[in-house]
C-alpha cells in the first residue's frame, strides 16, 4: 500500500484581493521506505507541497491519503496527532529548544508519543543519537554545538519516535559541503536501516544526488518525475 | 511532566526579564501588605479613638433622635429615669454608662468665636464610660456640683482649641446657645482643665459642661440627648445591643440601642478601606500587564520554536500551559519574594509606626487618629495577596499565550 497518495492537490493562497495559486492539481503517490527529493525553483510550490504532505496546512482542493487516511475532513487535533507519532520533520533553522540539551530536545518528541516506559525511552534517545553520530554530546545545548550537530540533532529528534515519513525542508541549505554529505549519509543510512520514508525539499544538487526518485515542480505543478535504480 | 520541565527551564531562559517581572509582582505584593496592614492600623486605631473619646459602646437613644443625630437636635431625647439606669446597669460585662446632653453651640473669648459641640455630663458617671484622667494637660476635670468660686460654671475644651481662641485654665468663656425653644441663650464658664487625647474631635471642637448647666440653658427639663455604656469587650457589644433594645421595648418602645459599629464615623471608616482596597487592586492590575507584557515578549521570540512545537504535534493547548506555566512560576516568584519584604516592611510598622500627622491633617479624611499609626498583621491579607498574585499571574498570561500558540504552524515556523 502506497504511504501517501495526491489527488488534484491544489493550494491558493488569499492575498487580499489577489489570489496567488501555488500548486495546481499535483497527482502523486510515494511509497514506504522511499528516499525522495523535491526540487524547483524558488516559488514553485515545494515548500507548500511539503507542508500540506506533513498535516501543517490544508489543501484548497484535492486529496491527500495518508497510510490509508483521508485528510481532508480531520480536525486540528487529529491532524496534530497524525504529526505526533508519524510524522518527522527537519528543517534548515534546526529550530531546537534552546533551553533543552540534545539528549531532551531528542527526548521530547518521544516522550510526545507516550508510548514508551521510561527505560526505553533513554535507549532510544541514545541509540539514535549515537546512530547520528552525537555520542558524548548529549548534555550540550544547542549553542554548544556546530550547524552540522545541530542538525544531527533535528534528525534523531525527527527519527527517534520512528516515523512512517520524515519531512525535510531544505536541510542542508546551512550546511557547508562536508557536514552536508555527513549529514546526508546519516539519513540515508536511516532509511536503509529502519526503512523511513523520507521526502527532501531542496535546491541542493548534493542533496539531490543521493535521492532514488526526483520530482521536479514547476509552476505548481509537476513537472518531472524521475525514479533512479 | 515533560512540558511542565520545558516552562520551568524557560523560567532561567531570560533571568533578567524573568527578574524585572518577578520583581512587579513582589513590590505589588509588598505595597498590598504595607498599606494593608496601615489601613488595618488606622481603622483600628480609629475605632478606638471614638469609642474611647467620643461614643464608648453603646449608645442608648430614641430612634427619631438617631436619624439625626448628626445635627445634635433637642428634639426627641430622651429621659434617663431609674428604671432605664437599672435595666443598663444589669447587662452583661458592664462597666459604666453616663446620660449625656449634646448641642451646638458658639464658644466665644469674648473677642472671637469658633462653632463647638457642647457635652453636657455628669463628670463622675462619665469618667466610668469615657477615662479623660490622663489627658489633662492643664487643670482638671470640673467638679461633680459643676460649680467653681461664687458659683461660676466650670467647663473643660481640648488643648488645640484653647490655643485656637488663646485661652488657659482660669480664663473665662461664653457659649452661645439656641435652647429647646429656639431662644438664644449664653453659659459663661471658667476653664478648669485642657486635655489633649489621641482624637482631634475631642482637641479642637467639645466643650464639656455640667449636664445640669446645659439643661438648664437648653430648656430640656430632666432629659438627656442619649446614654453611653461602656462595656469590658467591645466584640460583645452588637450583641448586648440587640438584647438590651429588647429589654427597653418595655420601657420607652421608641428607645433604640446602638453598638459602636453602627456609628456613621465608623461606617465612614469601613468605606475608606474599601476604596483602599480598590487601589491595591489597581497595584496588582499593574502586576498583570507586566506578565502580559512579558508572555507576548517571550512569544514573539519563540514563534519558530512554538511552529516546530506544533509541527512535532503539540496541540495548542499544550503550548498555552508551558506558557502559563511559565507566567505562574514568575508569579509564584514574585509572591514569594513580596511576601518576605512585606513581612520585613509589616514588622517594622507594628514596631515603629508612621506619624502621619507630622506629613498631613488626617481629619479631613476620616481619620480621628493624632499621632503615630502603628500597623497590624493580618496573616489572612499574605496568604490572600499571594493567591491572587499567583491567580492573576495565571490568567493574565492565558489570552497572550492562546494568541501565540494558535498561530497557524506554518506562519510560526517560517516566521522569520
Amino acid at each position: 500500500m502506497a504511504l501517501l497518495e495526491m489527488r488534484g492537490l491544489t493550494k491558493i493562497y488569499d492575498q487580499g484581493k489577489i489570489e496567488v495559486p501555488a500548486l495546481r492539481g499535483i497527482d502523486l503517490t510515494v511509497e514506504q521506505g522511499e528516499f525522495t527529493t523535491i526540487f524547483g525553483p524558488s516559488g514553485s510550490g515545494k515548500t507548500t507541497l511539503l507542508n500540506l504532505i506533513g498535516c501543517l496546512d490544508r489543501p484548497t482542493a484535492g486529496t491527500i491519503i495518508f497510510d490509508g487516511q483521508e485528510l481532508a475532513g480531520l480536525e486540528k487535533k487529529a491532524l496534530a496527532m497524525i504529526r505526533r507519532r508519524h510524522v518527522g520533520f527537519v528543517f534548515q533553522s534546526y529550530n531546537l529548544i534552546p533551553v533543552l540539551t540534545a539528549y531532551e530536545n531528542v527526548e521530547f518528541a518521544v516522550r510526545l508519543v507516550n508510548e514508551y516506559e521510561k527505560k526505553e525511552i533513554r535507549d532510544r534517545v541514545l541509540r539514535i543519537l549515537e546512530a547520528v553520530g552525537l555520542a558524548g554530546l548529549e548534555k550540550r545545548k544547542p549553542n554548544e554545538l556546530s550547524g552540522g550537530q545541530k542538525q544531527r540533532v533535528a534528525i534523531a529528534r525527527a527519527l527517534v519516535k520512528e516515523p512512517k515519513l520524515i519531512l525535510a525542508d531544505e536541510p542542508s541549505a546551512n550546511l557547508d559541503s562536508k557536514t552536508s554529505e555527513e549529514v546526508l549519509q546519516v539519513m540515508l543510512k536511516m532509511n536503509q536501516e529502519l526503512g523511513t520514508t523520507f521526502i527532501f525539499s531542496t535546491h541542493d544538487p548534493r542533496v539531490m544526488e543521493y535521492a532514488r526518485r526526483l520530482i521536479e515542480i514547476r509552476d505548481g505543478q509537476v513537472a518531472k518525475d524521475q525514479r533512479r535504480g | 511532566m515533560f512540558l511542565t520541565k520545558l516552562a520551568l527551564k524557560n523560567l532561567a531562559r531570560h533571568r533578567n526579564r524573568t527578574l524585572i517581572t518577578a520583581s512587579i509582582i513582589a513590590f505589588a505584593v509588598f505595597f498590598y501588605l504595607l498599606l494593608d496592614s496601615l489601613i488595618g492600623g488606622m481603622t483600628e486605631m480609629s475605632y478606638e479613638m471614638i469609642i474611647n473619646y467620643e461614643a464608648g459602646h453603646l449608645q442608648v437613644v430614641t430612634e427619631e433622635y438617631w436619624a439625626e443625630e448628626e445635627k445634635l437636635p433637642l428634639k426627641n431625647l430622651m429621659t434617663p429615669g431609674p428604671q432605664l439606669l437599672a435595666a443598663i446597669k444589669d447587662v452583661p460585662g458592664y462597666q459604666g454608662s453616663s446620660a449625656e446632653l449634646s448641642f451646638q453651640a458658639m464658644l466665644s473669648n469674648g473677642v472671637n468665636e469658633l462653632p463647638v459641640i457642647g457635652r453636657g455630663i455628669n463628670p463622675q458617671d462619665f469618667a466610668g464610660v469615657i477615662d479623660l484622667a490622663d489627658h489633662f494637660v492643664e487643670g482638671e476635670m470640673f467638679r461633680a456640683d459643676g460649680r467653681g468660686a461664687f458659683g461660676v460654671t466650670q467647663a473643660v475644651i481640648g488643648k488645640r482649641l484653647a490655643e485656637l481662641l488663646k485661652l488657659q485654665t482660669g480664663d473665662y468663656v461664653t457659649l452661645l446657645v439656641k435652647d429647646k425653644n429656639e431662644t438664644f441663650n449664653t453659659i459663661e464658664a471658667e476653664i478648669t482643665g485642657l486635655i489633649h487625647t489621641g482624637n482631634p474631635l475631642a482637641n479642637q471642637g467639645v466643650v464639656y459642661l455640667p449636664l445640669d448647666v446645659a439643661r438648664e440653658a437648653l430648656a430640656v427639663g430632666d432629659q438627656a440627648s442619649k446614654v453611653l455604656i461602656r462595656l469590658e469587650n467591645k466584640n460583645r457589644a452588637p450583641k448586648v445591643a440587640n438584647e438590651l433594645a429588647e429589654q427597653l421595648r418595655a420601657i420607652n418602645p421608641q428607645l433604640a440601642v446602638y453598638s459602636w459599629d453602627q456609628l456613621e464615623a465608623v461606617t465612614v471608616a469601613g468605606a475608606k478601606q474599601m476604596g483602599n482596597q480598590l487601589i491595591m487592586t489597581i497595584i496588582l492590575l499593574i502586576a498583570a500587564i507586566a506578565i502580559i507584557n512579558t508572555v507576548i515578549l517571550a512569544a514573539l521570540e519563540r514563534m519558530e520554536e512554538i511552529g516546530m512545537m506544533k509541527a512535532m504535534g503539540l496541540q495548542t493547548k499544550e503550548v498555552i500551559y508551558t506558557f502559563v506555566l511559565e507566567s505562574t512560576g514568575i508569579g509564584i516568584l514574585g509572591g514569594i519574594c513580596g511576601l518576605l519584604l512585606g513581612l520585613a516592611g509589616v514588622g517594622l510598622f507594628t514596631i515603629v509606626g508612621v506619624d502621619f500627622s507630622a506629613i498631613i491633617d488626617m481629619t479631613p479624611y476620616g481619620i480621628p487618629v493624632v499621632g503615630k499609626i502603628y500597623g497590624v498583621w493580618n496573616p489572612a491579607s499574605f496568604v490572600t495577596v499571594f493567591a491572587f498574585g499567583v491567580i492573576v499571574s495565571l490568567f493574565a498570561s492565558i489570552l497572550p499565550a492562546y494568541w501565540a500558540a494558535d498561530k497557524d504552524p506554518v506562519k510560526a515556523i517560517y516566521s522569520r
